[in-house]
């Protein structure tokens, strides 16, 4: 029947063209395949290894913050934490930051933008809170602090500028850092002030609070007048940044009401200002 | 206390207001390649239902691509070098529709697989990251699996439009495609899950080839088949 031989034929002919590609190198389609292939794989490793290093990026970073935060009049211990502080994250930028450099070095930075991005914010969260406790916290018995500026991408940007040495020349090449990353990354210092803000009420240290407040009075101010659309990641931090405010505020509150030994003992975490504030009267 | 600098944040706001005008700049641009692809698209459609006009559709479409090409050279002269990625947002999904009806064409007119050089050529566009304005690879691969369920569609048009030997070129074609896709390893992202559903394409062609087989429509066509694998 010729049917039924049209059949055969056909599945026979059509099994072979299954095998057939997989063994067939003169093959058109498969032939750029395997280039796409190679091309595809050459991006997905570099992605790889730069969140590697990112993920080293943001364990040290919450590691410095850490430190900074064990800073107490009490153990007297400010210029050596901080001096540890400074060298780590100068070691951050010198190794890690310069290991993605060179992956990013002749590609699309945006590109691999996912990649580093959470490394970097939360470095560049530890870099200013060094800073801030550097710069802004006065203390009489210790040194340091003065009216330097908090570093802003520009700055930062010159300290991961390295250079690479070839055979004949020596070329530069930098990280490249988006002023939006350093947007992100600056309003979680927020939540790292207002924990300094309560920390330093616990430790007694009512000169600090009111330093934190107002710095984060002032940094919530540069931030609610920035205009920005489409950037809900921005919004989202706004919102916290707002609570942390509130936070603030209110330890300086209850510190002004009570007088600093009282605050200590009440619930001021909480956001309630109207409550039973007279008791201590 | 001078710890914040309050021009900091003036200084964000004109970085961030000058990307604004820049993602308008290319919104514009974006709008002009999308309504010309859009007809093309159309004009393609017509392959559904009239075998005869196929070649006066892809005339129609080639002249909406090379107007589109055109376009692409306007937007490349407003992006700044190494920022590709940074607005790549806007265009990606309207290069990969290009792509998907360059392949279509492509295929209708020649029978084979449009490799991404000539899709980038066909656009104006480079192949290479570093030559300047590209395709990207991840774009041509998803534009190709559009293609690929829109010739499923077309199979089972063609048949109904008593064509009993295009569906065996299709699923020949099919075939090939799919292995190609097998050999790249792909993510755990959208062009895996794109690429997921080209089985259910395959599926579906080899099941219209079998419909038609088990029938004997394609009688005359068994001797004819079985030269075309050269032409391929």
């Amino acid at each position: 029947m010729p049917e039924n031989s049209g059949r055969y034929q056909q599945h026979n002919r059509r099994n072979q063209k299954k095998e057939c590609p997989v063994i067939d190198e003169n093959n058109v389609v498969l032939k750029s395949f395997q280039s796409y292939g190679l091309e595809l794989d050459a991006k997905h490793d570099r992605n790889e290894r730069i969140v590697k290093l990112s993920r080293d990026i943001t364990i040290e970073s919450k590691r410095i913050i850490f430190l900074l935060h064990s800073i107490d009049i009490r153990k007297n211990n400010k210029e050596k934490v901080l001096q540890e502080a400074q060298t780590r994250l100068e070691k951050v930028i010198s190794t890690n930051f310069k290991a993605v450099a060179e992956e990013l070095c002749g590609h699309d930075p945006y590109q691999f933008r996912w990649a580093y991005s959470p490394g970097l914010q939360e470095f560049i969260e530890a870099y200013t809170f060094m800073e801030y406790i550097k710069n802004a916290e006065y203390d009489e018995s210790c040194s340091g602090g003065s009216d330097a500026e908090m570093s802003d991408w520009t700055e930062l940007q010159k300290k991961m500028t390295y250079s690479k040495k070839s055979e004949d020349n020596e070329e530069e090449f930098s990280f490249f850092i988006d002023p939006t990353e350093y947007i992100l990354g600056v309003s979680d210092l927020t939540g790292e002030l207002m924990r300094r803000c309560i920390i330093s009420l616990g430790s007694g240290e009512i000169v600090f609070c009111l330093i934190a407040k107002m710095i984060l009075q002032k940094i919530f101010t540069g931030y609610i007048g920035l205009n920005v659309h489409r950037c809900r990641e921005l919004s989202r931090k706004i919102f916290t940044m707002r609570q942390s405010v509130l936070k603030a505020e209110n330890v300086c509150y209850n510190v002004k009401v009570r007088g600093c030994e009282a605050a200590k003992w009440k619930d001021i975490f909480d956001n309630k200002p109207g409550d039973d504030i007279d008791e201590g009267f | 206390m001078n710890f914040v600098n309050l021009s900091l944040f003036e200084n964000y706001q004109k970085y961030i207001d000058n990307e604004q005008e820049m993602r308008e700049n290319i919104r514009v641009v974006v709008r002009e390649i999308e309504s010309l692809a859009k007809e093309a698209t159309i004009q393609l459609q017509v392959i559904h239902c009239d075998l005869e006009k196929i070649d006066y559709a892809c005339a129609g479409a080639r002249k909406q691509i090379s107007a589109c090409a055109d376009s692409y050279k306007k937007l490349a002269a407003i992006i700044p070098i190494g920022q590709y990625y940074k607005y790549s947002d806007h265009w990606t999904f309207i290069t990969q529709r290009l792509v998907f009806i360059i392949a279509m064409v492509v295929y209708l007119e020649a029978g084979f697989l449009v490799t991404r050089e000539t899709v980038a050529e066909l656009l104006g566009l480079k192949t290479n990251q570093a030559e300047g304005f590209h395709l990207d690879i991840e774009d041509y691969l998803m534009g190709i699996l559009q293609m690929a369920s829109e010739l499923s569609r077309f199979a089972t048009n063609s048949v109904t439009m008593a064509d009993y030997d295009r569906p065996l070129n299709i699923s020949r074609f099919m075939a090939d495609l799919h292995s190609g896709f097998r050999l790249l390893n792909l993510k755990n992202d959208g062009l895996r899950k794109r690429f997921d559903a080209l089985k259910y394409d395959v599926k579906k062609i080899e099941e219209v080839v079998y419909d038609i087989t088990i029938r004997g429509f394609r009688n005359a066509g068994v001797t004819n088949a079985a030269e075309l694998p050269t032409s391929t």
